[in-house]
């Protein structure tokens, strides 16, 4: 009778190992390997640009899934978090994806201050961040083990537009930039650059609040001072087409031409949102659609237009590029470990959307840093698409002509 | 700084001061009326901008702008008016607590419902209406139509709200409803029907101010979240409920904006505002229309 019990609770054990071995090796195989995507998708964020980065990450997903997954069969999820643009919102959501969601890396980031600060954070807690869309020389230049880009840096861009300047033979720029990381950082960059080049130019800055919708006073002082390029450094389009406007209600703009940025001229509502007014644009690209993509590439290119019945933008392939990269990695890592990630990443090339793309432990900026091409497009035409706006510079992509209204 | 340029600023901050009382206003009239405050407010400005540019861009076609603008007034107040019906109203039935906690808990949830909603329904592009009017010049400053449009409407609808509240039996109730609650319930007022005409009001107004600047300041899930901070700026100065204060703060606001964001640093933009504020309720804690409520 006493062996009963002891028979019984070891049945009871056995089967309870048995199922315990049994989940744990079923479940492994479907467990989804998850990846954070942590963008601005609310105010005072480029939510714009979250969006596009969140569309091309979860189509990057989608390819990634329907080709195996990673990993042995296992899933790739995506879990979404907003930082809406600002450090607090990033901080709190890189350790909510970390310590929560046990992600195994983070892509999204757009804007510098927020990537600056979730990175000295990464560090610590050991999750690598990607910048898919911030471009302060700070992010990388810290030589953070956890911090990876795949986007222009503010130096090369100023580079770029210093190089643009001399062609063309400006002599008085104003710089209008926003008070942030990356505004502030690219009027650094510009008038160190200018030093370096040996540049004779007159440079004025105007520095304002990122939140700010309507920059008339700012404008009307600007026109004041007779620029012959006014550079503009905003980072969330919206504000920046109610820049390009006002400019042109006061007499402003296309008298003085507009350089922005970055690409936010080539997305489909600039023409809906500024009409004829737009014309006459010069604007910093890293991608043209004439470009030669990877296969890949051209699979995103052709799936999203399906599906969104538009043709992709830079941050939209630089959000799938991110997720590919990733899924190379962990393939190649054997785990979703963030640490074995990290040193996959390091030794790994990987087959984005237009190269392949290595993350060497270069020099100062260059550290874990892959940069997309830079160029100077023009629209030389109302409504006239990517595609068909000539490049201005540099000169061996060169296709045409600074236009004058 | 030369003259030119100084009047250039003044006037500048002058168009965009009035333009940022009509936002106000709606708030401080809901206010007056119900003693609650709409925080979806910039939801209503923001139906009002998409309403307007639906309506532009597919039905009326760029030259009937103008229709658009009492059209998505009307739609936004009958909008306004079924919510008042069926989630405002419970909390001036019956015996309810904390009515302050109610209005605002309800309308916090319809603002993230309805930014939602916009970006579900419409994407996350931006959308603008062709422009209402060519560049024209307010004394030496060159402005755009659209401002120009914006500064006229808002002036037209401010005095048509100015005649329906002074000279009209609603609006005679509207005013006796914001006198006394209970008083006005005994000449036979029914008291509910003239918030639900209120909050109908006031949500239009926001509408109009939305279908106003869909041009100026364009259309996307967000756009009320900058007229609503202003207006409540506006509101804090000029005081709660009076709306000659939503005027003159409006204006007030728009012309120190201006003149700081030049004449000290852009940067601190949105800065000015609330040191003017801060100012005030040093000063005058019921801001400079407010008048101390009486409480039994």
């Amino acid at each position: 009778m006493k062996t009963k019990p002891k028979f019984f609770f070891g049945c009871l054990a056995g089967i309870m190992i048995f199922s315990l071995l049994l989940f744990s090796s079923g479940g492994s195989a479907a467990e989804p390997v998850k990846i954070g995507v942590m963008t601005p998708l609310s105010p005072p964020g480029a939510t714009l640009l979250g969006q596009f980065i969140l569309r091309g990450a979860e189509m990057g997903a989608e390819y990634v899934n329907a080709n195996g997954g990673v990993l042995g069969g296992r899933p790739l999820e995506l879990v979404v978090e907003d930082d809406s643009g600002t450090p607090e919102k990033g901080i709190a959501g890189y350790r909510r994806l970390v310590s929560q969601k046990n992600v195994s890396a983070v892509i999204g980031q757009v804007h510098s201050s927020v990537m600056i600060a979730v990175g000295d954070l990464s560090e610590k807690l050991g999750v690598p961040i990607f910048s898919t869309q911030a471009s302060s020389k700070a992010i990388t230049e810290k030589h953070l083990m956890t911090a990876f880009r795949t986007h222009a840096i503010d130096p090369d861009r100023a580079k770029m537009w210093l190089n643009f300047i001399q062609e063309m033979g400006y002599k008085r720029i104003a710089l209008l930039a926003e008070n942030t990381d990356y505004g502030l950082g690219l009027v650094d960059e510009t008038k160190a650059g200018m030093q370096k080049l040996g540049l004779d130019l007159e440079l004025k800055s105007f520095v304002f609040d990122k939140k700010v919708v309507d920059l008339t006073p700012q404008l009307l002082e600007l026109k004041a001072w007779k620029p012959d390029l006014l550079i503009d450094i905003h980072s969330v389009p919206t504000t920046a087409y109610l820049m390009v406007k006002q400019a042109y209600d006061i007499g402003l703009y296309p008298g003085t031409p507009i350089l922005a940025s970055f690409d936010w001229p080539g997305r489909t509502e600039f023409w809906q949102n500024l009409g004829d007014k737009g014309n006459y644009i010069l604007f910093i690209s890293y991608y043209h659609p004439k470009m030669q993509l990877t296969e890949r590439g051209e699979w995103f290119k052709q799936q999203y237009h399906q599906k969104y019945g538009e043709f992709p933008i830079y941050p939209a392939f630089n959000g799938f590029g991110q997720i590919l990269i990733l899924a190379d990695a962990l393939e190649l890592a054997q785990s979703a470990k963030p640490a074995d990630l990290i040193a996959a990443l390091e030794k790994g090339q990987f087959k984005s959307w237009n190269g392949t793309v290595t993350f060497e432990r270069g020099e100062g900026p260059y550290w874990h840093q892959w940069s997309p091409p830079l160029m100077v497009l023009q629209y030389t035409q109302a409504n006239q698409s990517p595609e068909d706006a000539p490049i201005l510079y540099p000169p061996e992509m060169k296709t045409g002509s600074y236009k004058a209204p | 700084m030369d003259s030119l340029l100084l009047s250039q600023y003044l006037i500048a901050g002058i168009v965009i001061g009035i333009i940022y009382a009509l936002m106000a206003i709606g708030i401080t009239f809901i206010y007056s009326i119900m003693k609650m405050i709409n925080w979806s407010m910039g939801e209503f400005y923001m139906m009002g901008s998409y309403l307007q540019y639906f309506l532009v861009v597919y039905f009326l076609g760029a030259h009937l702008w103008f229709v658009g603008i009492p059209l998505s007034m009307a739609v936004v107040f009958g909008v306004g008016m079924i919510i008042q019906r069926y989630l405002l109203r419970p909390m001036f039935v019956g015996e309810m607590e904390r009515k302050d906690e109610y209005a605002t808990v309800i309308t916090v949830a319809l603002m993230v419902f309805f930014r939602n909603l916009a970006v579900v329904l419409a994407g996350p592009n931006q959308f603008a209406p062709p422009d209402y009017a060519g560049p024209t010049h307010i004394g030496p400053l060159p402005v755009s139509g659209n401002r120009f449009v914006a500064l006229i409407g808002t002036l037209v609808i401010l005095g048509l709200f100015y005649l329906i509240v002074k000279k009209t039996w609603v609006g005679k109730a509207l005013r006796g409803s914001a006198q006394n609650r209970v008083g006005i319930q005994t000449a036979g007022v029914n008291v509910l029907r003239v918030d639900q005409i209120a909050f109908g009001i006031g949500v239009s107004l926001a509408a109009a101010a939305g279908a106003l600047l869909a041009p100026i300041f364009l259309v996307w899930p967000e756009n009320g979240a900058v007229a609503t901070m202003k207006g409540f700026e506006i509101i804090v100065i000029g005081g709660l409920g009076s709306i000659p204060g939503s005027l003159v703060a409006g204006l007030l606001l728009g012309v120190i904006e201006s003149l700081g964001s030049v004449l000290i640093s852009p940067s601190f933009k949105d800065v000015y505002g609330f040191i003017l504020v801060l100012a005030i309720l040093t000063i005058r804690p019921t801001g400079l229309f407010g008048e101390r409520q009486r409480v039994a």
